[in-house]
C-alpha cells in the first residue's frame, strides 16, 4: 500500500510529563473504517491527537496520507476531528459552528454556507441549524459536531466516540453515511466501546491497552493468529452427547464442554476450516436436532477479552 | 460446609419513623462540620462574649470583689445598667457578626455539593419531600445558630434576673422577648439566605463571596446611598441595619432609628420570601432546560 | 391482570409543550425495556413515574399504587438510576449509599451493613472509602446502581446504565442486571439507545416516538415466533450455497459478505442444508436463529 493512500505511525510514543500516553506505536491503517478499541486511558485519544496534528509525538514519525502532521495547513484540509467532549463557543448556533468552521478552512462565505447547509442536512440537522448548540440534546450534539468535521469533505475522518447517545435509528443512519463516505476511498477512524456494533461496522480493529497496541488488522485475521486460544464454537442441539461423542473422534478437536442446561455444547477446535467440514459430514449422518451453530468467541469482544480483559472492581 | 454466592438480596427488615427521617441529613452534616478543627477553634471563639458579659452582669452583685479594688458601687452603677440598650448593644450585635460568620461559613456547603453532582433526584426519588430536604439541611445551621445566639442569650437573661430579682425582671422582660424572637428572626433570615444563594450559586467559593456580598458590600451601597441622597431609606437593603431596627422594637429601645420599625419589618419579610422563592425554584428533582 | 405498571391515559405538559399523549398500556412483564429516538419522552415517562412531574392529565399505576395521590409510598418502593452523574461531592461511596440507605428509611446499622453488601456486590472493593469524584466512570455508575438497590426496591428504574462504560464495565453492569432481574423480586424498567442492552435483559419492550406509544410487545413470545427465520454464514462461495438453497425453497436473501438470511419452508429442516453443505464442501460458520428481531421492531415502529 503506498504511503498515499495509508496513515503509518513509525514508532511513535507520546508521554505527557511523566504519564504514558502511547508506547512506540507502529501501525499502517488503509482506508476504510478502522476502529479503535480499548479501555478508557488506553491510549485511543492520544493516537486521534497525533493524527489530527493536536499533539506532537515525543518519538517517532507519523504520516498522514503522504502528509507530516507539522504541516498544519495542509493536514487541516485532509482531516477532520470530531472529539468526544462537547465544547462548543458560548451561545453559539449550529449553523454559524460549522460555518465558521468552514471560514477557518479559507472557504469563502457563500461556499462556506452551502457547504454548512450541505453537511446540516446529511445529519438531519436543516431545521435545528437555527437554534442554539447550549439547548441541542445529546444526539444533536453529536450530530453537529459531526457536521462540522464532514463540512470540508476531508480524506480522514477521526471520530471519538461519534455514536454516544444516539438513538438507534441515528446509529443506523450514521453508520450507512460512513460507509458510504468510506466506499469513496476515504478513511474514517473511529473509537467505540460497542463491541457488536466495532464488530458490524469495521474493516478493521485497533486494539489499545495501556498506551500499547495488542491487535490490529481485520478481525477474523486477528482471531485467527491468536493460536494460543482456539477457536470456540457453541452447538445448541438436542442430542448433545451423541454430537460430542461423533466430534470426539475428530483430531481438529482440543476440548468438548457440554452446557449445563444440557442443550448443546462448547467446542475448542485448532483448525476450523477442517472442523467445520467434519461437522458437515456428522450433521448428514447423525439425526442431532442440530438448532444453532455460532463461534463463541470470533468477535471483538471475544478478542478484546482474551487480549485485553478485565473487569476491575476497584 | 457451604459456599456462599453473593447476589442480590432485597431488604425486608424494619424500617424508621418517616417523620424524623429528615434528621438523617444533619446527623451526617454535623459530623463533617466539626471534622475541621478550624472551624471548632472559630466556633469556640463565638462563646467569647457570651461569657464576658455574664462576668461583667456578674460583677456588680458581687460587692466583696469590687471592693478589694477600692471601687464604690455607686461609682459604677452607671456601667452596670442592665437594661435593653445593653443586651442590643453588647452581646445581641456582637453576636450578630459572629453568627453571619457561622453561617457564611457552613451554608454554602450543606446545598452547593448536592447540586453540584445533581444528587437532588437520588434524594427526591425517594419517599422525601422538598420540604424535608430543606428542613434537615437547616437543622444543621439552625441548632449551630442557636448555640450562638438564643441559647447562651437566654442564659444570660435569666443570670441577670436572678441576680437582679423580680423589681429588674418586670421592668426588662422586653429583653427577654427581645432576645428570644429577634435570635429566631436572624436564624431564620440566615438559614434562608445561604441555603438560597448556595442553591443558585454552585461552587463554594463564590456562595461564601455572596453571602458576604449581600451584607456587607449592600451595607456599604446602603451607606452610600444615604449619603448621596441625603435620606436614611438606603439602609433598606442593609440587612443588617434592618434586623438591628427590629430589635430595637423588640426590646423597647427608642435609639436613632434609621427608618420606621414597620419598614424594617417588611423589608425582612421581603427577604426572606425572596429566599424561599428561590429556593422553590432551584430545589427540583430534575430541572426542564428550555432550548 | 394488572401489570406492574398501568399507564391510564397519561399525559404530561411542560410549559405549553405536550411531552407524552395519552399513554395506555399495561406493562407486566419483569424486565421491561424502554425504547425510541431522542426526544421521544422516555426519560419523561420515567420522571413522572417516579413522581418529579405531575401529569397533566390522565394516571399512571405502579403495583396498583396511583402515581397522582399515593406518590411517597410509591417512591418507597422505587430505586433509581438516573442517567447523567449523580453523586454527593466530597464523601465516600460508602458514605453516600448509607446516607441513601437511612433516607429511605433503613435504621443506622442496618444502613451501614446493607451499603457494604451492595458496594461489594457491585463490585467496589477498596474504592468504597475514597471519594466518589476520584472515581473512573464504570466506577461511578456502579455507585449509582449501588444506591439504587440498597433499600431493597420493588421496582428498579434504569436510565441509560451502560453509558460510556468501556466493555468489560458494560458487560459486568449487564451482568448484574441480569442476576438482580433473575431473582425474581424485582422488575425493571430500563431505557436505553442501545438495543442490545434492551435485547440482553429485557422481556417485554415499549416503544415511544414524539410521546407516543408506537410499539409494546412481549420479546419473549417474538423471539420464539422467529424459529423458522434462519441466518447462515458460510466461509466462502455463499452464492453456490444460497442457490443451491434456493432450489429447495427457501426463500432467501444475501446480506453482507457472507450472510443469508432464509426462511424454512415445511418439510425443511437444518439438516436439509447441512447435507447441501456437505455436498459442496461448504463451511456452515454460522447457523442461528434471526437475532436482530428487536432491531426490526424498532425500526418498523419507526415508520
Amino acid at each position: 500500500m503506498n504511503a498515499a493512500g495509508t496513515i503509518v505511525f513509525n514508532d511513535v510514543s507520546k508521554f505527557y510529563g511523566e504519564i504514558l500516553g502511547v508506547n512506540r506505536v507502529s501501525l499502517s491503517i488503509p482506508p476504510g473504517i478502522t476502529s479503535l478499541v480499548g479501555p478508557n486511558g488506553s491510549g485511543k485519544t492520544t493516537l486521534m491527537n497525533l493524527i489530527t496534528g493536536l499533539l506532537w509525538p515525543n518519538d517517532g514519525s507519523i504520516s498522514v496520507l503522504g502528509v507530516s502532521p507539522r504541516d498544519a495547513e495542509s493536514l487541516f484540509r485532509l482531516v477532520g476531528y470530531a472529539t468526544q467532549i462537547d465544547a462548543f463557543p458560548r451561545g453559539a448556533r449550529g449553523r454559524d459552528f460549522v460555518v465558521s468552521y468552514l471560514r477557518v478552512h479559507g472557504y469563502a462565505n457563500d461556499e462556506a454556507q452551502r457547504r454548512a447547509d450541505a453537511a446540516l442536512a446529511r445529519l438531519g440537522l436543516t431545521e435545528a441549524g437555527s437554534r442554539r448548540i447550549a439547548g441541542y440534546s445529546k444526539g444533536m450534539r453529536q450530530r453537529v459536531k459531526l457536521a462540522q468535521a464532514m463540512a470540508h469533505d476531508p480524506r480522514v475522518l477521526v471520530l471519538d466516540e461519534p455514536l454516544n447517545g444516539l438513538d438507534p435509528l441515528v446509529r443506523a443512519e450514521i453508520i450507512a453515511l460512513l460507509r458510504e463516505w468510506v466506499d469513496q476511498g476515504r478513511h474514517v477512524i473511529v473509537s467505540s466501546h460497542i463491541l457488536h456494533e466495532v464488530d458490524l461496522i469495521s474493516d478493521q480493529v485497533v486494539l489499545l491497552n495501556e498506551g500499547y497496541v495488542v491487535a490490529e488488522g481485520d478481525i477474523r485475521g486477528v482471531r485467527s493468529e491468536m493460536r494460543r486460544h482456539p477457536l470456540q464454537v457453541l452447538i445448541r442441539c438436542r442430542q448433545p452427547g451423541m454430537l460430542a461423542a461423533r466430534i470426539f473422534e475428530l483430531d481438529t478437536v482440543v476440548e468438548v464442554k457440554l452446557h449445563v442446561d444440557g442443550g448443546g455444547l462448547l467446542v475448542a477446535t485448532r483448525d476450523p476450516d477442517r472442523f467445520y467440514l467434519s461437522l458437515n459430514r456428522i450433521a448428514v449422518d447423525h439425526d442431532l436436532g442440530l438448532e444453532t451453530v455460532c463461534p463463541a468467541d470470533d468477535d471483538v469482544d471475544a478478542v478484546y477479552r482474551y487480549l485485553i480483559g478485565g473487569e476491575e472492581g476497584s | 460446609m457451604a459456599v456462599y454466592e453473593k447476589s442480590y438480596r432485597g431488604y425486608d427488615g424494619a424500617r424508621t419513623d418517616p417523620r424524623w427521617r429528615f434528621m438523617t441529613l444533619p446527623r451526617y452534616a454535623f459530623e463533617r462540620v466539626f471534622a475541621s478543627r478550624l472551624f471548632g477553634g472559630f466556633f469556640a471563639l463565638c462563646f467569647v462574649c457570651p461569657v464576658v458579659v455574664a462576668l461583667w452582669i456578674y460583677l456588680p452583685h458581687n460587692l466583696k470583689f469590687l471592693q478589694t479594688f477600692g471601687i464604690e458601687p455607686a461609682q459604677v452603677a452607671e456601667f452596670f445598667r442592665f437594661d435593653g440598650l445593653f443586651f442590643l448593644s453588647w452581646y445581641m450585635k456582637p453576636q450578630l457578626f459572629m453568627s453571619f460568620l457561622v453561617a457564611m461559613i457552613i451554608g454554602p456547603s450543606l446545598i452547593a455539593d448536592d447540586l453540584r453532582n445533581n444528587a437532588l433526584p437520588l434524594y427526591f426519588s425517594r419517599p422525601f419531600s422538598r420540604a424535608e430536604y430543606v428542613l434537615g439541611k437547616s437543622a444543621v445551621l439552625i441548632t449551630l445558630l442557636s448555640l450562638v445566639t438564643w441559647i447562651p442569650g437566654s442564659i444570660l437573661f435569666l443570670l441577670q434576673a436572678s441576680l437582679g430579682g423580680w423589681s429588674w425582671l418586670s421592668g426588662n422582660w422586653r429583653v427577654g422577648v427581645g432576645i428570644l424572637v429577634g435570635s429566631w428572626i436572624w436564624i431564620v433570615l440566615l438559614c434562608l439566605l445561604s441555603l438560597a444563594l448556595s442553591a443558585h450559586l454552585r461552587w463554594k467559593p463564590l456562595a461564601h463571596a455572596a453571602m458576604f456580598g449581600v451584607f456587607f458590600v449592600a451595607a456599604m451601597v446602603a451607606g452610600v446611598l444615604n449619603f448621596i441622597l441625603r435620606t436614611d431609606w438606603g439602609s433598606l437593603i442593609d440587612i443588617g441595619e434592618m434586623t438591628t431596627v427590629v430589635w430595637a422594637s423588640l426590646f423597647g429601645v427608642s435609639r436613632e432609628t434609621t427608618v420606621p420599625a414597620a419598614a424594617a419589618w417588611l423589608a425582612l419579610f421581603c427577604v426572606a420570601a425572596a429566599c424561599l422563592a428561590l429556593l422553590s425554584r432551584r430545589l427540583k428533582a430534575y430541572e426542564v432546560v428550555r432550548s | 391482570m394488572n401489570g406492574a405498571i398501568e399507564l391510564d391515559g397519561l399525559e404530561v405538559q411542560f410549559g405549553a409543550r405536550t411531552i407524552l399523549r395519552d399513554l395506555r398500556a399495561s406493562l407486566t412483564g419483569k424486565s421491561i425495556g424502554l425504547l425510541g429516538p431522542n426526544g421521544a419522552g422516555k426519560t419523561t415517562l420515567l420522571h413522572t413515574l417516579l413522581g418529579f412531574h405531575p401529569p397533566k392529565s390522565g394516571t399512571a399505576r405502579i403495583f396498583g399504587h396511583d402515581i397522582r395521590t399515593q406518590s411517597r409510598e410509591l417512591r418507597a418502593l422505587c430505586g433509581y438510576m438516573p442517567e447523567n452523574d449523580a453523586y454527593i461531592a466530597g464523601i465516600s461511596a460508602v458514605r453516600l449509599v448509607r446516607l441513601m440507605a437511612e433516607i429511605s428509611g433503613l435504621p443506622s446499622r442496618p444502613a451501614l451493613e446493607r451499603a457494604h453488601e451492595v458496594l461489594y456486590y457491585v463490585g467496589l472493593g477498596e474504592a468504597r472509602y475514597r471519594k466518589i469524584e476520584s472515581y473512573s466512570l464504570g466506577m461511578k455508575q456502579m455507585a449509582k446502581l449501588a444506591q439504587a438497590i440498597v433499600h431493597g426496591p420493588k421496582l428498579l428504574v434504569l436510565d441509560e446504565p451502560t453509558n460510556g462504560l468501556d466493555p468489560p464495565h458494560r458487560r459486568r453492569m449487564i451482568r448484574l442486571i441480569q442476576e438482580i432481574r433473575d431473582r425474581g423480586e424485582v422488575t425493571l424498567l430500563l431505557s436505553s439507545h442501545l438495543l442490545r442492552d434492551v435485547e440482553e435483559c429485557c422481556d417485554e419492550v415499549l416503544i415511544l416516538k414524539a410521546g407516543r406509544i408506537v410499539q409494546h410487545c412481549d420479546l419473549e413470545a417474538e423471539r420464539r415466533a422467529n424459529r423458522r427465520f434462519i441466518e447462515v454464514e458460510t466461509h466462502t462461495e455463499v452464492e453456490e450455497f444460497a442457490t443451491a438453497i434456493g432450489r429447495l425453497g427457501c426463500e432467501y436473501a444475501i446480506v453482507g459478505a457472507r450472510r443469508i438470511k432464509l426462511v424454512l419452508p415445511e418439510g425443511i429442516d437444518m439438516r436439509d442444508l447441512y447435507r447441501i453443505a456437505a455436498e459442496k464442501e461448504i463451511q456452515i460458520r454460522r447457523l442461528d436463529y434471526r437475532r436482530d428481531s428487536l432491531q426490526d421492531i424498532f425500526l418498523q415502529a419507526m415508520e
